[in-house]
């Protein structure tokens, strides 16, 4: 089975046992068994375009999904309590990388970032304004303001995802890097609505946005001060981490966006001066795999089918699909070396960070519409994963 | 300094976010990032004046627990307890990949005589005084005759404990590796499988003696059988699907092992297994069985377990119970005393005993890596103090004090001994 993420941004590298105990993929041994050799031949299939190269999420989600209360019950409601943390710790792994992705100086493209920033905010624009339109339209019930939940489905379905590896300068490699710095201003947003829940006026919801920022940047300097001047890659690991969970923990025990930390964070590593944002970079790669295979199985197993769920769902898909192709559209004006149906068909796939917002909200909204959103988020990717796959360029293309 | 100013600022964000107040049940990864970060620079100085890193990560968690400084607050450091059953299981998993029967085999003989006869003549030794001084320790005092000699025998049992959680932790921390490393960690195994057996006797004696169960009742041992031999076989079944994993899939293996360690220590604590026994048959499995390439999972476990082996330390730190140790502190300070000296003598006897196969120095230098006390000696206090709650409660107080006692002096011998051997930082060579 090749799942074709191995060197995705959002869900890093290979496994770093994996990589310790045994070569990479494409490199079979005398000693190998009869299962690997099948799941070899697998991965040499997908290499041809024999088989479907799969997206991390509709791999780990379907077996979270299996393996969850609904299913085997082996991720039981504690097992997943106990879980809790993680899911805040691959929030701040996927906003430190999103932080670490905005690039150093030289190489900072305004006029991309405000490119990208447009597509995502169309996108936020469309799906929610529908939302709000719709579950008015229908006479829906619900507990919590609809702002907040149309903000939270329309924030979790502007994400894209980023995997060509193309040359660079090339349109394609445009459309990736865009792609890459869309996720700015949702993570912005989604820390704002996360705030507004439960807080009234725009003051109480500032201060918390203010705070995060805070928590984000300290654990950012403490990790500077530390981490390039450890004394052995052992230390190094520790303070990564540590910091980590300090930007995650932080956040979380204020009931904040660890996501939005992570990118303070992330953005402070990159523009500060020496190789923090390597080492980060690096070191976080070995533990990002795991947390957020974790945090899918995670979304997986918290589904819970029912019709509110399934109300948003339909609208989640096929706006974000009409999203997408406006901002796509949008954005190519401000970038004249990409033609719309190019950008927009490389931004079609969601990636993992709309179930990052989903599952981030859903921390802090233990509610029938905090879990069908969170629902209509995690399914609504997964068919949104199989439209990019039928409409992205394949990999000869790219 | 610039640590320092880490440090400070590490110090000064933590009371600030604490201060403001938050969510408690979100505390637990805020707890173990400060205890992270914090621990490992405490654990750095202490390396700088040559003291174990464990030795510091203890301190610090002593000073910044709920005792002394309450940075680390009473719910957070609850919180942080939720790592210890994948901590134990980690731990005692890597001890399991750390005994390798080919290695051990050469001098095993000598291995068991030595523990045989260090384990009678420390367990013989500390009951003779228990029994002595039975009269002026507050436990009982005014018991007299067979009720007596069971609660010593019980008493010596607790005291007598190893711990094999420090003894790897401290081989990991040091990256040691070598045949003194692998004497003393198996020697503190098997002496806690023994002392494990002895101590469900002890038990199941003191209750017939105090008249809690009839004479002929079995429950415990019962128990017993079913605890050690289930463990075992619960910890074997699971190693070797493990090795089965990796052999036949090899992908997703970090996710795979922290999901073999929550199943021993939970699901195994459901069936009422001891995980420390299961996590160490699920390692002895893999390496003796099906091991993989070489050391590479040895080496990448531990690698990858060094921040788990700060938090869990620090945690233990932050829930030592300073108040045992000032009202029982003289006492403690005694009965490890007597405890060390049963050690002492016990070497000198099981090295005389052991003969040809084992290096006279390991040999002598054995008792060193004894020192330390910790999970399992907790965990039967733990049996005491619920079964016979009055003295079973001040047996208690006495036994956390003692543990607090050498969870201090047993890693900084342990890594004096090492370092007189030679082993440090052998490990991955």
């Amino acid at each position: 089975m090749n799942t074709g993420f191995d060197d995705s941004r959002e869900i890093g590298g290979r496994d770093p046992l994996d990589a310790r105990l045994t070569p990479p993929p494409s490199e079979p041994t005398p000693s190998d068994t009869w299962l690997r050799r099948v799941l070899r031949r697998l991965r040499m299939s997908a290499a041809f375009g024999l088989a479907p190269v799969l997206a991390p999420a509709l791999v780990f989600v379907p077996l979270g999904a299996l393996f969850g209360p609904q299913g085997l019950n082996l991720l039981s409601t504690r097992v997943l309590q106990h879980l809790d943390p993680v899911i805040s710790l691959s929030l701040a792994t996927l906003g430190v990388f999103v932080g670490l992705a905005l690039g150093r100086r030289p190489s900072w493209n305004p006029r991309l970032f405000v490119a990208a920033s447009i597509e995502s905010g169309v996108t936020i624009l469309v799906v929610s304004s529908a939302l709000v339109f719709l579950v008015r339209a229908w006479d829906m019930p619900l507990a919590m303001p609809l702002a907040a939940l149309a903000l939270i489905l329309g924030v979790s379905a502007s994400a894209s995802s980023a995997t060509h590896d193309a040359t660079p300068g090339s349109p394609d490699a445009l459309a990736a890097r865009i792609a890459d710095l869309d996720d700015v201003l949702p993570i912005v947003v989604g820390a704002l609505a996360i705030a507004a829940v439960g807080r009234p006026g725009l003051t109480s919801i500032l201060w918390p946005a203010i705070a995060t920022l805070g928590v984000g940047l300290a654990a950012g300097v403490i990790g500077w001060l530390l981490i390039e001047r450890a004394h052995s890659d052992a230390e190094r690991g520790i303070f990564v981490v540590g910091a980590l969970a300090l930007v995650a923990g932080g956040s979380a025990y204020l009931s904040l966006s660890p996501l939005l930390a992570g990118l303070a964070a992330g953005m402070f590593w990159n523009w500060s001066p020496g190789r923090c944002d390597t080492i980060v970079r690096e070191d976080l790669g070995k533990f990002q795999h795991p947390v957020v295979v974790l945090m899918l199985l995670s979304a997986g197993a918290l589904l819970e089918y029912s019709v509110m769920a399934l109300w948003l769902f339909a609208p989640f898909v096929v706006f974000r699909l009409a999203g997408k192709l406006t901002g796509g559209w949008l954005a190519s004006k401000l970038t004249p070396t990409l033609a719309s149906a190019d950008l927009s068909s490389h931004l079609l796939a969601p990636g993992l960070l709309g179930i990052a917002f989903a599952l981030n909200a859903y921390q802090y909204l233990h509610s029938a519409e905090g879990i069908a959103a969170l629902t209509a988020v995690v399914v609504g990717t997964l068919a949104s994963e199989g439209v990019a796959f039928a409409v992205a360029p394949g990999e000869a293309d790219a | 300094m610039l640590r320092l100013a880490a440090l400070l600022l590490l110090l000064g964000t933590a009371y600030v976010i604490t201060s403001v107040g938050g969510n408690d049940t979100h505390s637990a990864l805020l707890a173990f990032g400060f205890a992270l970060i914090a621990a490992a620079l405490a654990g750095d100085l202490f390396e700088r004046i040559r003291l174990p890193r464990i030795t510091g990560y203890l301190l610090f968690g002593m000073i910044c627990g709920p005792d002394v400084l309450a940075l680390i607050s009473t719910p957070m450091a609850r919180e942080l307890r939720l790592v210890n059953g994948l901590a134990i299981a980690l731990i005692a998993f890597i001890a399991g990949l750390e005994l390798n029967y080919r290695r051990l085999r050469p001098r095993l003989a000598s291995l068991l005589r030595l523990g045989s006869v260090l384990l009678a003549v420390m367990y013989l030794l500390l009951f003779a005084a228990a029994w002595a001084a039975w009269p002026w320790l507050p436990f009982l005092p005014d018991v007299d005759g067979l009720t007596r000699v069971v609660l010593a025998a019980l008493l010596a049992t607790l005291v007598v404990s190893f711990s094999p959680t420090v003894t790897i932790a401290v081989i990991a921390d040091v990256r040691a590796r070598g045949p003194y490393s692998e004497t003393v960690l198996a020697l503190v195994v098997l002496a806690d499988l023994a002392l494990i057996v002895m101590f469900t006797l002890s038990m199941q004696f003191v209750r017939w003696a105090l008249g809690e169960v009839p004479a002929g009742d079995v429950s415990l041992l019962v128990r017993l059988s079913w605890e050690i031999a289930g463990s075992l076989a619960f910890g074997a079944v699971l190693g070797a699907l493990f090795a089965f994993y990796l052999q036949h899939v090899g992908r997703e293996v970090t996710l795979a092992l922290l999901a073999l360690c929550v199943v021993l220590s939970e699901v195994g604590r459901v069936l009422h297994f001891e995980p420390l026994l299961a996590a160490l048959a699920a390692g002895l499995v893999v390496e003796n069985i099906a091991p993989p390439r070489g050391d590479a999972l040895k080496d990448a476990v531990e690698r990858g377990a060094l921040p788990v082996l700060v938090v869990f330390f620090a945690a233990a730190g932050a829930s030592l119970h300073l108040e045992a140790l000032r009202t029982i502190g003289l006492l403690a300070l005694a009965v490890a005393a007597v405890r060390l000296v049963t050690i002492r003598i016990g070497n000198l006897a099981g090295t005389r005993l052991a003969g040809i196969g084992m290096d006279p120095q390991i040999a002598s230098l054995a008792w060193m890596g004894l020192v330390s006390q910790a999970g399992v000696t907790l965990g039967l206090t733990i049996i005491v103090r619920s079964e016979f709650p009055g003295w079973g409660e001040r047996v208690g107080t006495l036994m956390v004090a003692l543990i607090a006692l050498h969870e201090f002096i047993g890693p900084i011998l342990f890594k004096n001994a090492l370092a007189r051997t030679g082993e440090i930082g052998k490990m991955g060579e």
